[in-house]
């Protein structure tokens, strides 16, 4: 292991400065964007940008009726968390002298960017090794200095950096970069320690933590317990344990030698272990977290009709979809049109449809692979959201970069990379000609937005499949190594 | 139509109030008191001319009575009067033949479903002995050859604010809630000649409806009273947990003093719940604070700290 930090240091050299390069060149960007041209890009105003959930002037808005002794949610203006309208709120009223826009939060998400861009590159960088070992440990990997294996901790954090999606969230006055800010570090604070052997307690309360944290920003980040619960069982990101253990157990046999077939019983009986101990402490931890951040959200609400307006107004508004106007989710057009009688049946089956259709499929292939999993199940979440903006696709496509050594081989990658493009390019147009010129209806818009849901799906599907290929593949050339 | 208007007379004690009891409670010259005749224009003509719609091009929308045939009216008059006669005032009279003319023409020019008259004078039964038209209901609080007399004197303002008749009406009024249903029947049966000092004599030969399934609010209706408030949205269900938990706290020091008197019962009740006691404690606590906003504000602070520090310390 001393000499694999060698190794690292020294291939990791070279790669910071380029590293640090492009991210200052990135925040430069952003700040030249909220300062000089903040009505032109006129971002929070976009559907795509900004939705009731994450507007920035929603939130200023929650603030001042919170300042006029009147409850944040009221007027329906303001759904997100109380905590956050603490905490953002005094910024949006401090005004830099002679602007007009809220320069000082768009100083807090360019912060919470570079911050997402750090803990991915940390996050990057621990499965980065984690990949390595398991490719030792499979006896794929003959020298250490392999360069074939790329850094994906720096690559996902450029990506993360200079997306479109995220510069356009970040300097959009929506509070997107603060929930992916939350969802980053949730993923961030499980890796550190799970390279070790035995699982260090220790982690568990700060994930726990991040779980809360992430769930109380945004309602759908709650599914990513599940991989939570995977990687604090399971472990980290490694090929499926059963297959190769099988094959080597067929390999070993061939040899014939007893003490070696033993060892590898050992093998299996550890590493197919579910550590239910140290899920349970995580479970208790987030129940301690969050009576904790609940405590304070009543505190807060008291004289506004505490806990229950909450949920009703934010974890109700986003199940319920109150909101109609139009975004890039294929909801609100469908709700708009549906009868009074059979809406609360369209919510029920709209909203089980996520958690039936998509987390427990993904869940049984590809639990062997937790990150991957959050990954997918946050892309999933992004198509059948409520309320989706190009901040989630922001999150997910970052999360995506993390997986640039297994997804090498991913189909049709070019067509979809040029659906992205061209379909977020014609939504602002399509939106112009519906509500500006009134030469188009919202069959354009919403059209528009049905293409988009379409090449977010075969985002997904494409690389789900290529992450199962590549597990075929390491296992067909663990099988062939073997045989020889 | 008020011929003196009392609220605005120079010798008023209480300018702009006008009170129905000697406890002034309740000022009927509130700010939702529409007057639309007053002083030298309460005459019979312009009463008349309300009545049959008869106004000249001139005379303001709110100076008519603009009613249709759907329309339910009800007419009170009160102050001195006799037999067959209402005296305005002081220098003319309404007599009964010309009241009846009137009702007989707002019924031809179908400006009335259902008319009341309501009359509180001396010999009021009188006043309505000459209508004939049908749909019309009346009462008067004294027969004829007798008197009705005023109820009480307010020793404050120097004269008697109200008559019997009229408060016998509202004091009936005073005890119906808000879904009691009451029928006039049940209005007209609360008059107690004993107590009004005269018989309160009804005429109801050319009303057709029966008395006991006419509700009171086909003709006295109710004007709200708003009460502005700063919440200018929907008000919480908490509310009422908030205003719960008040009476728990004097509750809970009433038992604390008692508990000073040596009494061991009181001691032992309270040992047995100390966890209400806790959770009462805490709202006295939460009650004073003040400034919540700095405690959930400095709580977050608390968390970021714990958490970052603890991250930087596990690497």
């Amino acid at each position: 292991t001393k000499e694999e930090k060698k190794d690292d240091g020294v291939m990791a050299e070279e790669e910071p400065c380029m590293f640090w390069i492009w991210a200052m060149a990135s925040t430069i960007f952003r700040l030249f964007l909220i300062f000089f041209f903040p009505e032109n890009i006129n971002a929070s105003s976009r559907p795509e940008l900004s939705t009731p959930l994450t507007s920035l002037r929603r939130l200023a808005e929650g603030y001042w009726l919170k300042q006029s002794s009147l409850s944040p949610y009221a007027g329906s203006m303001y759904h997100g968390s109380p905590l956050l309208l603490s905490i953002l709120g005094p910024l949006t009223i401090q005004r830099i002298e002679g602007k007009s826009s809220h320069h000082l939060c768009s100083l807090v998400f360019v912060i919470a960017d570079i911050l997402s861009a750090l803990l991915l590159r940390a996050t990057g960088q621990k499965l980065q090794k984690a990949y390595r070992l398991n490719l030792r440990r499979l006896g794929l990997l003959t020298s250490l200095q392999d360069r074939g294996i790329l850094p994906c901790g720096d690559i996902a954090a450029l990506v993360h950096l200079w997306n479109p999606f995220t510069i356009l969230s970040c300097v959009g006055l929506s509070t997107s970069p603060i929930e992916n800010l939350a969802v980053i570090q949730l993923l961030e604070k499980v890796f550190l320690s799970i390279l070790d052997e035995n699982p260090a307690f220790g982690r568990v309360p700060l994930a726990a933590f991040g779980l809360v944290m992430a769930t109380h920003l945004s309602l759908y980040s709650a599914t990513l317990a599940i991989p939570l619960i995977f990687l604090l069982g399971y472990g980290l990101d490694a090929p499926p344990v059963k297959k190769f253990l099988q094959t080597r157990h067929v390999g070993v046999e061939t040899t014939g030698s007893t003490s070696d077939v033993s060892k590898q019983d050992k093998l299996t009986q550890t590493t197919q272990l579910f550590l239910w101990r140290t899920v349970l402490y995580f479970v208790f931890w987030v129940l301690v977290w969050s009576s904790y951040v609940l405590v304070l959200c009543s505190l807060s609400l008291k004289q506004y009709g505490g806990l229950e307006e909450m949920f009703k107004r934010t974890y109700g508004f986003i199940l319920r979809i109150e909101d109609l106007s139009p975004n890039i989710g294929v909801f609100w057009y469908f709700f708009a049109e549906v009868f009074d009688f059979s809406r609360n049946y369209l919510l029920i089956v709209f909203n089980l449809y996520i958690l039936l259709t998509g987390i427990p499929p993904l869940a049984f292939r590809l639990k062997h692979r937790p990150c991957f999993l959050a990954f997918a199940y946050l892309a999933f979440s992004s198509i059948l959201k409520s309320y989706p903006s190009v901040g989630d696709a922001a999150l997910y496509l970052s999360l995506w970069a993390l997986f640039v050594n297994e997804l090498t081989d991913m189909e049709h990658s070019f067509f979809i990379f040029c659906g992205y493009i061209g379909f977020s390019l014609l939504s602002p147009v399509m939106h112009n000609i519906w509500i500006w010129r009134g030469t188009g209806n919202a069959n354009f818009y919403f059209g528009n937005a049905m293409g988009y849901a379409c090449f977010q799906y075969m985002f997904v599907e494409k690389s789900v499949n290529a992450m199962l290929n590549h597990d075929q593949a390491l296992k067909k050339a663990t099988s062939e190594m073997t045989k020889n | 139509m008020l011929a003196d208007d009392m609220a605005c007379n120079a010798r008023n004690e209480y300018p702009a109030q006008v009170f129905n009891n000697e406890n002034h409670k309740l000022n009927l010259y509130g700010d939702n008191v529409e007057v639309d005749y007053r002083g030298y224009e309460v005459t019979v003509e312009n009463f008349l001319r309300v009545l049959t719609g008869r106004h000249e091009n001139a005379v303001p929308r709110s100076k008519r009575l603009l009613s249709d045939e759907g329309s339910h009216i009800l007419l009170y008059m009160t102050g001195h009067g006799g037999d067959e006669f209402l005296k305005f005032q002081d220098a003319e009279e309404l007599q009964s033949h010309d009241l009846a003319d009137a009702v007989k023409q707002m019924k031809e020019k179908r400006r009335f479903k259902e008319l009341m008259i309501m009359v509180d004078t001396c010999q009021a039964a009188t006043l309505f002995n000459q209508l004939q038209s049908p749909g019309v209901l009346a009462i008067g609080s004294s027969l004829k050859g007798e008197n009705s007399y005023s109820h009480h004197l307010d020793s404050d303002i120097g004269v008697s604010v109200v008559d019997r008749f009229t408060y016998y009406t509202l004091a009936f009024f005073e005890r119906l809630n808000i879904y009691d249903n009451a029928s006039l029947n049940s209005l007209f049966r609360s008059y107690d000649p004993r107590l009004l000092m005269s018989t309160a004599y009804y005429r109801t030969d050319l009303y057709q409806p029966h008395l006991v399934e006419v509700p009171v609010t086909n003709f006295f209706g109710s004007v709200m009273e708003t009460i502005h408030t700063n919440s200018a949205y929907k008000a919480f269900s908490s509310k009422i947990s908030n205003s719960k938990s008040n009476p728990e706290m004097p509750l809970n020091q009433l038992s604390e003093h008692d508990a000073n008197i040596p009494n061991d019962e009181l001691k032992n009740e309270k040992q047995k719940c100390p966890y209400s006691q806790m959770r009462a404690d805490l709202h006295k606590k939460l009650e004073k604070l003040e400034n919540v906003d700095t405690v959930v504000n400095l709580s977050i602070a608390v968390m970021v700290v714990v958490v970052m520090v603890s991250s930087s310390l596990l690497r």
